[in-house]
């Protein structure tokens, strides 16, 4: 295989120098229980507040606001469950979408199952939610919408600022995984009138296995985890102190970068998008440019295998993903791309590459290469 | 056993085409043909087509000129496992080849 490529930063991203040095000093030095009542404890629990506030200054929270949790899926889960089976099922309503993370929609369907009523509102062709859809499924039993912030998938950028809003007037509590969205866009959880918001860190150059669920003060969850009264009894166990401090050191990164990647990013993508629409009229980026994530390109070539074509880069040594992560080796289609209406041959012929810091427009031009002598053999015939 | 060597060959997902190769051999079983049907990811063995005197593949992975063999494109079994269309392709193929 030639030198490696990687363009899937949305399925993970590689820790920064930055942030590793965070986890050495959390793994060499702090390594103490931060619960435990000596010096050892007591410097990994200051490691820990320290992140806990930058985090919590990332997202324009108190630091009592955050949760750390394994990660965006657990998050997720928190927010669902968490808030849902306060209420007995009759006396209960969840609306989101249906193009969320399995993280959300595996946990409604669950909720279902229980008899819990939810609502999944459609999207448009560009993959975007419409406020007023949400408008319209509010009832008096709904507790909880909750909408991604930006699409792992095709990058569409939902209108959670609105829904917010919406959930605000209506008294509902509002959740939003912002997973997608942190690394390039700034989120203000008043701004966006959230009361639950996901995040995870191996998303923007931090550690896997850690995240953090924002908890609006003044909001009850029902906990999942139990023996600890650790993250302030809402999920006990003890803490990933090296995780924690990768995730605090990822948001300044973010923070520091994340106007001038937005502008980098965007320019990426516009070379890219020009280069892959050179390929002829059977290829399409799905989602509008305008309401698109900048790392984020979803692109159809249709009459193509997308698969063949996938595993064809993979042996050129550049690695992009069939839709999401999650979908790359399930049997079923995307659940996102058939929420947008497109056609089966289309969805059958779509690959998402991802950008992040790292990516040149070295590596879009190899890309592209690869990607001319490729096409000819992947057309299914 | 027969001599007759269908590979049956898919992309990343192994169900899948275990799946289909079970399908294929009781469509063959069904219609009295003896052959050898085997299973065969191109994700993981790419650089090696796979020797058989015919390949079903789910995916474009191999031109004829490669597998140097005939090579059918049975992706609409995905959808309808008696697609007919694509098993009359085989059967025709087979009867071609093998069945003199």
């Amino acid at each position: 295989m030639s030198s490696r490529i990687y363009l899937d930063y949305c399925a993970t991203t590689p820790i920064h120098p930055d942030v590793r040095k965070q986890i050495l000093r959390a793994l060499d030095v702090d390594f103490g229980n931060p619960s435990s009542m000596h010096w050892a404890g007591m410097d990994s629990k200051q490691l820990m507040s320290q992140a806990r506030a930058d985090v919590a200054e990332g997202i324009g929270c108190h630091p009592d606001e955050i949760t750390f949790t394994s990660g965006a899926t657990e998050s997720d889960n928190l927010a669902l469950f968490g808030t849902l089976r306060l209420f007995p099922s009759e006396k209960a309503h969840l609306i989101t979408s249906a193009i969320e993370h399995h993280a959300v929609l595996h946990a409604a369907h669950l909720l279902e199952q229980d008899g819990y009523a939810v609502t999944y509102v459609p999207v448009d062709g560009h993959g975007v939610v419409d406020p007023d859809d949400i408008r319209r499924a509010i009832c008096p039993n709904t507790r909880l919408i909750s909408i991604m912030s930006v699409n792992n998938e095709v990058g569409s950028i939902q209108p959670v600022a609105e829904i917010g809003k919406i959930a605000r007037e209506h008294d509902v509590h509002f959740h939003t995984d912002a997973v997608q969205s942190i690394g390039l866009f700034n989120v203000n959880v008043d701004e966006l009138n959230a009361d639950l918001l996901s995040l995870s860190a191996h998303k923007i150059y931090g550690s896997k296995g850690i995240g953090t669920l924002y908890v609006r003060s003044g909001s009850n969850l029902s906990p999942m985890i139990f023996g600890g009264p650790q993250e302030h009894s809402l999920r006990a166990g003890t803490e990933n102190v090296p995780g924690i401090a990768s995730l605090g050191a990822a948001i300044n990164l973010v923070r520091e970068h994340r106007g001038e990647e937005r502008a980098r990013l965007s320019d990426l993508r516009k070379y890219l998008v020009n280069g892959l629409q050179a390929f002829g009229p059977n290829v399409s980026v799905n989602g509008a440019e305008e309401t698109t994530a900048p790392h984020i390109v979803s692109v159809s070539f249709t009459g193509a295998d997308a698969e063949m074509m996938q595993i064809l880069l993979n042996h050129a040594g550049i690695a992009v993903s069939l839709g999401s992560a999650c979908n790359s080796k399930s049997l079923e289609p995307s659940h996102v791309l058939t929420a947008m209406h497109l056609p089966q041959e289309q969805i059958e012929s779509t690959l998402r590459i991802s950008l992040g810091m790292p990516t040149t427009h070295e590596e879009i031009d190899l890309l592209l290469d690869a990607i001319t002598r490729i096409l000819p053999r992947v057309i299914v015939r | 056993m027969s001599t007759f060597k269908v590979c049956v060959v898919g992309g990343h997902c192994s169900n899948r085409v275990m799946i289909v190769a079970e399908q294929i051999t009781e469509f063959f079983d069904t219609n009295g043909i003896d052959c050898q049907v085997f299973t065969h990811l191109a994700v993981s063995e790419y650089g090696f087509p796979p020797r058989s005197n015919l390949i079903l593949q789910l995916l474009p992975a191999f031109t004829e000129v490669e597998a140097g063999c005939p090579v059918i494109n049975i992706k609409p079994l995905i959808g309808d496992p008696m697609h007919p269309a694509t098993l009359e392709k085989i059967l025709k193929q087979v009867q071609a080849d093998y069945i003199a």
